[in-house]
């Protein structure tokens, strides 16, 4: 493998072009050398950025390096390009799987057996997803025909990103949720109770920032007891909280929305 | 007003960029004590930030999170920053969108140590 | 959302806008003599016509009081309960001198609102006004007819 490796690299140097990032970038890849792997990969995606399986190398590349939110966004411009991507799905599933939410990876894996029913990895998943066999690290295992057709990734507006379940909830300007959920630190889900009263949150802020002469709002943050919120409008008729313990800084927390809101006005893109 | 909260006052609005600060009674949304740069309304802010923080206040013990104790409305030209001061009170600064709002935080709780 | 009513449709609009910014439960626009020209939020005639009588009752007690105290009528009153409060301010329009009565909860609104959205009421209310006319005698047969046409105005009838 090091020989290939110094075969593509010489390659890659002599024509920065070339495709042959993609199986240079997959060998650094399976030889765990993440930094130099990502950076042919980067490389590549300068010179082909429309290439479905360049996007798809740099999603596995950051799912080994446990940056999950990032490889969503990958694998999701992956099949934004190619829509029968079965890396990208197989992918997506490890993702759904990882986060927990077993139906949408069970999903994605049925997806990807569709179009290639003679892939081996994807029989395998079903039996990590059930729990009878042990999920390797950074690959989804191959899952057998599902009996029901699921949804496709459109459903779950957060997915791949930390806290989908548990801290980010997405609004309509109505106050009904269009996606995400809140859990308090015991676990008690709490989505509905809050929702209720964010529309009033927002109508106040909006009301707040117009008569004091402070123009349009932007955000709202506060800091409560045992955790923090940031409130924000990803576009004029939607609105988004995200809430996090007290180890997030305010700061921080409002990074985490910016992101958060890039994923709901994707999603909201794709209802339209 | 006693010299205790008109001083905390005094050094909230030395914060570069602070263009007002005030002590609000927070069920009633009026005025106790307030510094404020010309073109700042004192009922406006106290009626509308006592409204925020009520409704703020009810969002947040519903998420679990307990009781608001710092908030930042962050607007396209300035800012409201707001601490409870105690359950009646609420101290209130209004800002330029690029405020240092670490430093106006901090001295919102001292305020609300001395208010209290 | 409050539903408003109102005998002199001119004052429609400025209360539509005062009940939506304040919060209000209830409201009552009547003159010093307790004549109603528009409600917000009352179901019930009685209610109405007690309201406006109390209120203007009220109003007259304090400028009495404040007259005595040597000093100009006061600009408002404000009455403050477990769960709710009652206002009351008077003001002068070109149709006269007005009287507005308004409940309010208090975890909905507050004082402040109510005082806050009130100066802009005021402001609406004095450009819609009608200019004040000739006044017309009342008659008691008018009176009673003009009473129950204002009571079918007020809910909707």
């Amino acid at each position: 493998m090091s020989e290939d490796i110094k075969h593509l690299s010489a390659e890659l140097a002599r024509d920065p072009q070339s495709l042959v990032f993609l199986r240079l970038g997959e060998l650094l890849r399976q030889k765990r050398q993440f930094e130099a792997a990502a950076r042919v990969a980067v490389h590549g995606l300068e010179r082909h950025e429309h290439l479905a399986d360049a996007h798809d190398l740099y999603a596995r590349i950051l799912a080994d390096r446990h940056d999950y939110e990032r490889a969503f966004d990958e694998w999701d411009m992956t099949l934004r390009i190619a829509p029968h991507h079965t890396g990208a799905l197989k992918g997506l599933a490890f993702l759904y799987f990882k986060v927990g939410d077993l139906a949408q990876a069970e999903a994605h894996l049925q997806a990807a057996h569709k179009i290639a029913p003679d892939d081996p990895s994807i029989g395998q998943a079903f039996a990590v997803i059930r729990g009878e066999a042990p999920a390797p690290g950074g690959e989804p295992l191959p899952l057998p025909v599902a009996e029901h057709v699921a949804p496709l990734p459109d459903t779950r507006v957060f997915a791949g990103l930390e806290g989908a379940q548990e801290g980010l909830l997405l609004l309509d300007a109505a106050g009904l949720v269009l996606g995400g959920a809140l859990k308090t630190q015991e676990g008690a889900d709490v989505t509905e109770a809050v929702a209720a009263y964010l529309a009033g949150v927002s109508h106040e802020a909006m009301r707040t920032a117009k008569l004091l002469g402070l123009g349009g709002w932007r955000g709202l943050s506060a800091e409560g007891q045992s955790g923090h919120v940031h409130l924000g409008q990803p576009t004029a008729d939607s609105l988004l909280l995200v809430m996090r313990d007290h180890a997030v800084p305010l700061g921080r927390l409002a990074l985490l929305a910016q992101r958060a809101a890039q994923a709901a006005r994707r999603w909201l893109e794709r209802q339209q | 007003m006693s010299a205790r909260l008109v001083r905390a006052l005094d050094l909230i609005t030395r914060v570069r960029g602070v263009r007002g600060a005030m002590v609000v009674a927070r069920a009633d949304g009026l005025v106790v004590a307030e510094q404020l740069m010309e073109g700042i309304r004192g009922n406006t802010v106290a009626a509308l930030t006592a409204s925020l923080a009520g409704r703020l206040h009810r969002a947040m013990v519903a998420a679990g999170l307990g009781p608001s104790q710092f908030w930042h409305l962050q607007c396209e030209q300035g800012a409201v920053l707001a601490v409870p001061a105690g359950a009646a009170l609420l101290i209130v600064a209004v800002a330029e969108p690029e405020v240092n709002v670490g430093l106006v935080r901090l001295e919102l709780l001292r305020a609300a140590e001395a208010a209290v | 959302m409050t539903t408003v009513r109102a005998v002199e449709t001119w004052t429609l609009d400025p209360l539509t806008t005062y009940v939506t910014e304040a919060g209000a439960r209830l409201v009552l626009l009547m003159t010093p003599a307790g004549q109603v020209l528009a409600q917000a939020g009352f179901s019930r005639a009685v209610d109405v016509m007690s309201a406006s009588a109390l209120g203007a009752a009220i109003m007259a007690s304090t400028n009495e009081l404040a007259r005595q105290m040597g000093q100009s009528p006061f600009n408002g009153l404000n009455h403050q309960g477990q769960r709710h409060g009652i206002f009351l301010s008077a003001f002068v329009t070109d149709r006269g001198p007005l009287i507005v009565l308004v409940v309010y909860e208090l975890d909905v609104s507050s004082l402040g609102l109510v005082q806050l959205f009130l100066e802009q009421l005021v402001a609406d209310l004095r450009a819609a006004s009608p200019k004040a006319g000739a006044t017309r005698k009342v008659l008691a047969a008018d009176f009673e007819r003009e009473l129950n046409e204002s009571l079918n105005t007020l809910f909707g009838r």
